[in-house]
């Protein structure tokens, strides 16, 4: 319905127009990661009306910053992601009875998906299902540091009194699941040309 | 530094820096190492990267049809047809209202926040003495307040300024965040326009740490404007090479 004449434009020219003032740019982009973005930051918040904010704070950063969009540091989708992960981490630490409900255990395991198959858009499960079977072939210890930090915005000091391990064995372990997944993903073929924006 | 960290230490520090999980005097080592080492550089651009493909992992949510509704309704009196070199938002006035009350419970929260955690550690003090600085600054009769405003989407600056004794502190939350080997300058521009901008102060923002307080010297008349740019790091430039991002002048009182 909406953004019809912007479905063939790549990430990359989106920004652009976005950088022009082109709110049906915005809105298109919005469409690809909206949704992606809103789930992240309802997964990290738990919370309705603040997972609205941060998505609606980021989207409106890309408005008023596209002009400073450097396509050699990373993708659009990156961008957008990593900054929604951002805001959203910042939101929890801000919120502190927000974490302060949820224990460790319940947390923040990165759960098998709940509903295959009923995910809408084709390609965002695909995504799914690739980050998902990377994720399962961390070692435990490695998935539970990773999910303490990026779904419970934990700091490395709280992830070791979470999981009653050393410092410096967290500071390995997220390195090491990082360096992992970064591999996974990148067999995974998540490094083509246009990741993000297959037709 | 306490411990001098070799290269393999900063590379370890990689993932917890784009996950935001290090610990402030980590991270704060990690930033400055970042803005030379461009392998560090280039796996920090990458795991970006897997911080965003992660967000897939998340169950799947459909979000609210208002929240489109919101987003466009703010983005609406802005938007323009026709093609604008470098768009900036013009101040608008919702940084105007950045009351001095606001900045001083800020930095009595922050202070108290930082005074529980005062340790060893340099970061923070250099933290806690910019705050123990501002809060005498406020204090003393001949001080200005300057809510520097501009285009940045929820950047605060306020600039507490003593013109006896050529020195105060800047007080800055979300700026937005810099690329690699990029820092902001603070420049105290003398009032009337033909003075050079004098260089106060350069930093990086802490990513995730709220509002930061930082001390500089710098010579202040009683009209001297503030401005923070952009520049190339790790030193600054020794005069503006971008627009400000943020500017103010102090109001007449």
């Amino acid at each position: 319905m909406r953004g019809k004449a912007y479905r063939g434009l790549e990430d990359g020219q989106l920004v652009q127009l976005v950088a022009e003032r082109d709110d049906g740019a915005l809105e298109a982009l919005y469409d690809r990661y909206g949704k992606v973005a809103y789930s992240l930051a309802r997964r990290i918040l738990t919370d309705e009306l603040l997972a609205q904010d941060v998505v609606q704070e980021v989207f409106l950063s890309l408005w008023r910053n596209a002009y400073r969009f450097d396509a050699g540091r990373g993708t659009v989708a990156t961008y957008l992601l990593s900054m929604t992960h951002h805001r959203a981490v910042d939101v929890v630490r801000r919120e502190e009875n927000l974490r302060r409900r949820r224990t460790s255990d319940e947390v923040l395991e990165f759960e098998p998906d709940p509903a295959p198959g009923v995910e809408a858009q084709a390609e965002a499960a695909e995504r799914r299902a690739e980050v998902r079977a990377a994720l399962a072939q961390l070692p435990p210890a490695q998935r539970e540091a990773l999910a303490l930090a990026y779904f419970g915005g934990y700091t490395q000091r709280e992830v070791a009194s979470l999981v009653g391990v050393p410092l410096g064995t967290v500071k390995t372990r997220m390195a090491a699941g990082m360096r992992k997944l970064k591999e996974a993903l990148r067999e995974a073929g998540r490094e083509e040309q246009h990741p993000w924006t297959r037709q | 530094m306490d411990t001098p960290m070799n290269h393999s230490d900063y590379e370890q520090l990689a993932a917890g820096y784009v996950l935001g999980a290090l610990e402030p005097d980590d991270e704060h080592d990690f930033q400055r190492h970042l803005g030379g080492c461009a392998q560090c550089e280039a796996i920090v651009r990458e795991l970006e990267g897997v911080v965003g493909q992660l967000a897939y992992a998340a169950p799947p949510v459909e979000p609210p049809e208002t929240l489109w509704a919101s987003i466009q309704r703010e983005v609406r009196p802005e938007r323009r047809p026709v093609q604008p070199l470098r768009p900036r938002r013009r101040a608008g006035p919702w940084l105007v209202g950045l009351g001095a009350a606001a900045a001083i419970v800020a930095m009595v929260a922050l202070g108290v926040w930082n005074l529980n955690l005062r340790d060893e550690n340099v970061s923070y003090r250099q933290r806690v003495t910019a705050l123990e600085e501002a809060a005498r600054l406020v204090n003393e009769p001949n001080t200005s307040r300057i809510a520097l405003q501009g285009s940045a989407a929820g950047a605060q600056a306020t600039v507490v300024a003593s013109s006896p004794q050529d020195r105060g502190v800047l007080i800055v939350e979300n700026l937005p965040p810099l690329q690699r080997g990029r820092v902001y300058e603070l420049w105290g521009i003398p009032e009337g326009g033909d003075g050079r901008p004098q260089k106060a102060l350069v930093f990086i923002p802490l990513r995730r740490q709220g509002p930061m307080a930082l001390e500089f010297q710098v010579p202040i008349q009683p009209g001297t404007v503030f401005a923070i740019t952009e520049e190339p790091g790790p030193r600054g430039s020794e005069q503006p090479t971008t627009e400000p991002i943020l500017a103010g002048k102090p109001q007449t009182v």
